[in-house]
């Protein structure tokens, strides 16, 4: 990222008021971006494009743009930044007969990530076949889905449009990312967010407190997947094979799954998304002075996981109400056809509301992969 | 060596006029073509975005009067 080396070149001329410069953030999740900003001392105004509405392929992408709003220099190599001075800031530029017209666009035409989503239903329903109407769309998906509007199937919503619209158009590297942030973790996994380590320690360390993000990255996020969480305590064998442990049915923990790819084919791996969420009608919150969340697995003959217990770590406090998340992925057998199921259950302890009465609880869960056609 | 004088006349004047803006490449010539207003000599897209800090939403656009560099990344 060409983030800092452009900050520390032209921080002076920015104070000194003989240039703007302005961020815009490309990710899903804009906080992780100011978290960085906040990590590597950069005080820009940061804009948030993540539904790519700017329509850009790739990043980072530099660009000089004058008084009027008319693009001098685009494409900027990190070299350029030497230079800036003399080649821009310095420069004068011809007044444009008139200034080009404003539009301040979609961003603005929407007030809630539903209303966002029928308006991009429409573009995907005029054009089926538009790539970035899919994107757009796919995203807006994943906005609700961390928001308060959220319903549980816009995760797997999200991640059907992005591969539509990847599939429409493969060159998209920002598309191609967005969707393997979510899994499954390839061969050579991809540091997405590993920095995030660094840089909350680092500010911890100044004595400041990290931007809080919204949504933790997950572990196919990761080319070193949370240390924590390979360290939690899992059970070698079955926990309740019996079935002997009370159920919970959303009553304390409210629970969703979602695989990626949406529709594998057959013989694919594909990434298994949990997520636990203490619900608020019952003011259920983790129990953090026991052992942790586990997730234990029986997956059919041919299907191969990598361990049967996956465990999400406990908070430092002693009671919280974070959303937790286990990933794990799954390789479905070639012979298989119409869908594959996990049969499974989740294992915690809960409380009820701060100081209240503490329980340990069994939620089931069956993962179900539908699977799409034999060859891609 | 007249085609030469005239071609020397004629680039001369430009060579320090560093804010005349490039032709862009063709699109067969790029490896990543960019989007409209992406290019030299375009109006760069005045589209209003949320602010990752508050959400209130800004434009490149409210920045008239002032040169802007304009740096579009991803944190990962």
């Amino acid at each position: 990222m060409d983030v800092p080396v452009w900050h520390a070149a032209v921080q002076q001329l920015e104070q000194a008021g003989k240039v703007a410069v302005v961020g815009i953030v490309q990710d899903q999740h804009p906080d992780r971006a100011r978290l960085f900003m906040q990590w590597k001392k950069v005080d820009w105004p940061l804009l948030a494009d993540s539904l790519d509405l700017l329509n850009v392929e790739t990043v980072p992408l530099t660009l000089a743009v004058d008084e009027y709003g008319i693009v001098r220099f685009t494409e900027l190599p990190m070299a350029a930044s030497k230079t800036i001075e003399q080649t821009f800031i310095s420069q004068t530029y011809p007044k444009p007969a008139a200034p080009p017209p404003i539009e301040r666009g979609r961003y603005e035409s929407f007030h809630n990530w539903t209303d966002a989503i029928a308006m991009f239903e429409q573009d995907v329903k005029r054009d089926p076949n538009d790539g970035a109407a899919h994107f757009h769309l796919g995203s807006a998906y994943r906005k609700r889905y961390d928001s308060p509007e959220r319903k549980p199937t816009d995760f797997v919503d999200a991640e059907r449009h992005w591969t539509r619209a990847l599939d429409l158009d493969p060159n998209r590297y920002v598309w191609r990312r967005r969707l393997q942030q979510y899994g499954p973790r390839p061969a050579e996994p991809y540091a997405f967010f590993d920095w995030i380590r660094d840089a909350r320690k680092d500010i911890v360390a100044r004595g400041d407190t990290p931007t809080p993000l919204a949504v933790e990255p997950g572990d196919s996020e990761f080319d070193t997947p949370d240390p924590r969480a390979a360290a939690a305590k899992k059970p070698a064998t079955e926990p309740d094979p019996r079935g002997r442990i009370r159920r919970d049915r959303g009553e304390f923990v409210e629970v969703e799954t979602a695989t990626v790819p949406v529709a594998p084919s057959p013989g694919d791996t594909v990434r298994v998304h949990l997520t636990f969420r203490p619900n608020t009608r019952t003011k259920a919150h983790w129990n953090n002075s026991v052992d942790p969340l586990v997730y234990w697995m029986n997956p059919p003959a041919g299907v191969t996981v990598g361990e049967r217990a996956v465990a999400a770590p406990n908070a430092d406090t002693e009671v919280s109400q974070e959303t937790r998340t286990v990933e794990f992925d799954a390789k479905v057998p070639v012979s298989a056809r119409g869908r594959v199921s996990i049969p499974g259950y989740a294992l915690y302890y809960v409380c009820e509301d701060v100081n209240g009465v503490c329980m340990y609880r069994r939620h089931d869960i069956t993962i179900t992969i539908p699977l799409g056609a034999a060859t891609r | 060596m007249r085609t030469w004088i005239l071609a020397a006349l004629l680039i001369a004047p430009m060579a320090g006029v560093a804010q005349q803006p490039a032709k862009p490449k063709p699109i067969w010539a790029r490896n990543h073509p960019l989007p409209h207003g992406f290019n030299v000599g375009e109006a760069f897209p005045t589209i209003a975005l949320p602010s990752a800090v508050d959400g209130k939403t800004m434009s490149i656009a409210d920045f008239r009067g002032r040169k802007v560099i304009v740096n579009i990344f991803a944190s990962w």
